[in-house]
């Protein structure tokens, strides 16, 4: 197996360097035309995100390719010796196949189980498809690559449950209204984690928002962003009764809320439930109104212990991922080993030994009035027949396979003759 | 015969769905509750087929004994149960229906067996009907405070910010409320025609509308609750804890007039 990932992710180089060779969060077709210029590499995979860069590569001669693969990277990232040597890691084999199950199941991720990294491992295979820089073992990694995240994500809960504050405050709003289709949330205040929540909310079908904020300007300016409307910070008390979340981030020293407000506005909407979020600090809304039947009140803090719960249980669950990607990695080579040309020669003489077998066995009911000599014979025509079929195509796998290209035919031959249904 | 082998198959099958749905609460995977839905649904068909055959064979709809009424109630329960279900998407809420039924079910049993004769004062048209409408408002008011104990559980676990555990396998709390209303605002008018039918049938029966007996009296009562829930829901626009919180109330109250009345009280309600 020749075999090579060699990469640099969030884990081992900081981001200065990673943008050096990423410019773009994408993926760079030259790059491929370049690499495939290397005698020593007969396919590759380039994959390039904010995160991580890598390269996978199938190689004739793998010290010569690998040596390749560093001056590429070394003269597009423009990096100093000292600075390949921390960032780049380098995975031969199985390691390497291991290496890249990993990545497409979002274990090797920053935030653990998001759902982009297998779309871009997706896209980068694409890219190297299109320029036909992948063949047999490359195309077998990924495709074995993309069920093992399918695996993973269906029999782990790695991507179960919000890991940022913004998700686990959407989750929350689902767990109390069910839909959010049709909801109205008021944002009070500015502030990137509280504009993002307001976001996602809004990507759930929420219908209508509205802002405000002690600059009337500032109010009508986001309202802009938001296609929301601003409202005035005098009359919020009015409008709490009729929104149904509010997001509440000013930079206030006191309370902005008050259990007063809220009971007066809970009575005017009719009990209808209110969620509250309370993103500033210090607090803008007065804890007590948890305490009011009907409303739910959740700070910063509330919502990060959720998010630090989540990522533990994410953590536990990465671990029977782990367990699922090394039964993986032994498929696979169980599946690599048999592209050798002695045991593929051996099924395949086995596959036509059975046909003959099982055929005599059909025909044994008129064949019983044969001689015993008959019968022999007939069996020997048949033995010749297979040799003789057989003989070009082993013969020719033997010669592949001194010039070192036998992968494909083998690959081909497994496949036409159905040698790996068994 | 047939009536009873139905009988035994349904006893049976609705066993497999409740531990089926028990067990989807503890290794939390839908598949496990969507399976369990079916064989609910398969339970609730045997059980349909088992009236269906008992009619036919005594001629007589199947709703007058004790034990007979236990079982329409748990065939009312599930019925509804899984009309729902498509609808709102709370299979959770059948890991609290199924074992419910399946209980009534092995209590009814034990008296389905054989047939009962029917004392003369029952035989009249009014009484399949009284207990019909009775016991499909009553089942509905179990659904509904089946909701209501869930929204409480629910409600307390946001309150107290303790979301990542048990809170994932139930409803949201709209959902919940929103089944809590439906099964009220059908389980009322239901449960008041049945009791109205039932003092028709008093009257000719024991001569007046009605009679003071504990059994009524418990009824009326709990029917009151009602009322005074649906009123603070229609027109005050109760939701959420104290509308959960009253109709469990109502159904305790109602709990007693439907079982321990029967146990420890001298009733004229008490026939067969």
């Amino acid at each position: 197996m020749n075999i090579i990932l060699i990469g640099m992710n969030h884990k081992t180089a900081p981001l200065e360097i990673r943008e050096r060779l990423s410019l773009t969060c994408g993926n760079d077709a030259n790059h491929l035309a370049e690499i495939m210029k290397f005698p020593e590499i007969q396919e590759v995979l380039y994959l390039a995100t904010c995160n991580r860069v890598e390269v996978l590569a199938n190689a004739v001669d793998t010290a010569g390719a690998v040596e390749k693969l560093r001056a590429f990277i070394f003269h597009h990232g423009n990096l100093s010796a000292e600075e390949m040597a921390r960032c780049l890691y380098l995975h031969y084999d199985d390691e390497a196949v291991r290496h890249l199950f990993r990545v497409a199941s979002s274990i090797d991720s920053m935030v653990m189980g998001e759902p982009q990294i297998l779309g871009q491992v997706k896209d980068a295979y694409r890219t190297a498809v299109e320029h036909n820089t992948t063949g047999v073992i490359l195309n077998r990694i990924l495709h074995h690559a993309f069920r093992v995240a399918k695996r993973v994500r269906t029999e782990t809960g790695i991507a179960h449950n919000a890991v940022s504050v913004s998700f686990a405050a959407v989750e929350l709003a689902k767990k109390i209204f069910g839909s959010l289709e049709g909801k109205t949330i008021l944002l009070i205040g500015a502030g990137e984690m509280s504009e993002l929540a307001a976001r996602h909310l809004l990507n759930q079908g929420v219908r209508k928002i509205l802002i405000a904020n002690r600059t009337y300007t500032r109010a009508l300016q986001m309202a802009e962003n938001f296609h929301g409307t601003a409202t005035d910070f005098d009359t919020l008390a009015e409008k709490l009764r009729d929104v149904d979340i509010v997001i509440s981030s000013t930079g206030a020293p006191g309370y902005v809320i008050t259990p007063p407000m809220i009971e007066a506005a809970i009575r005017r909407r009719k009990n209808r439930l209110l969620f509250l979020i309370d993103i500033a600090v210090p607090r803008d809304i007065d804890p007590a109104v948890n305490e009011i039947d009907n409303v739910y009140l959740y700070n910063i803090d509330n919502l990060q212990d959720i998010v630090d719960t989540n990522v533990k249980s994410r953590q536990r669950e990465a671990e029977k991922a782990e367990a699922i990607i090394d039964e993986e990695v032994g498929k696979y080579l169980e599946w690599f080993n048999t592209l050798e040309v002695v045991p593929t020669i051996i099924s395949l003489r086995e596959k036509m030994e059975g046909i003959v077998k099982s055929e005599l066995v059909k025909s044994g009911s008129w064949m019983q009035n044969l001689h015993e000599e008959e019968k022999k014979n007939i069996e020997i025509l048949a033995g010749s027949i297979i040799n003789k079929i057989l003989h070009d195509p082993i013969t020719g796998l033997k010669e592949e396979s001194r010039e070192n290209g036998a992968l494909p035919y083998i690959a081909a031959l497994r496949r036409l003759f159905g040698l790996d249904d068994v | 015969m047939m009536d009873t082998m139905f009988l035994k198959a349904a006893l049976a099958v609705y066993f497999v769905s409740a531990l089926g749905y028990v067990t989807s609460l503890y290794v939390r995977r839908v598949m496990v509750a969507k399976i369990s839905t079916w064989i609910f649904f398969l339970a609730f068909l045997c059980h349909t087929i088992f009236f269906i055959f008992r009619y036919l064979e005594t001629g007589q709809t199947p709703v007058i004994s004790i034990h007979e009424t236990l079982s329409f109630f748990a065939w009312a329960m599930a019925g509804m149960y899984l009309a729902f279900q498509p609808k709102t998407k709370t299979r959770v809420l059948g890991a609290f229906v199924s074992p419910v039924t399946f209980l009534l079910m092995i209590t009814a049993s034990k008296g389905l067996e054989g047939y009962v004769s029917i004392p003369e004062v029952l035989k009249s048209n009014l009484v399949p009907l009284h207990v019909i409408l009775s016991v499909t408002g009553e089942a509905l008011f179990a659904l509904a405070s089946c909701a209501g104990a869930m929204y409480l559980i629910q409600e307390g676990l946001i309150k107290n910010k303790k979301v990542s555990g048990f809170s994932r396998m139930l409803p949201s709390l709209s959902d919940l409320d929103r089944i809590n209303h439906f099964c009220l605002m059908w389980g009322f008018p239901l449960l008041t025609l049945g009791v109205l039918v039932g003092s028709l049938w008093a009257r000719t029966a024991w001569g007046s509308h009605w009679q003071w007996d504990p059994k009524q009296v418990w009824t009326l009562v709990a029917w009151a609750f009602y009322a005074l829930l649906l009123h603070q829901r229609l027109a005050i626009g109760w939701k959420g804890h104290k509308a959960a919180f009253l109709s469990l109330l109502a159904f305790a109250i109602l709990l007693v007039s439907l079982v321990a009345i029967n146990l420890f009280f001298v009733t004229a309600h008490s026939f067969i």
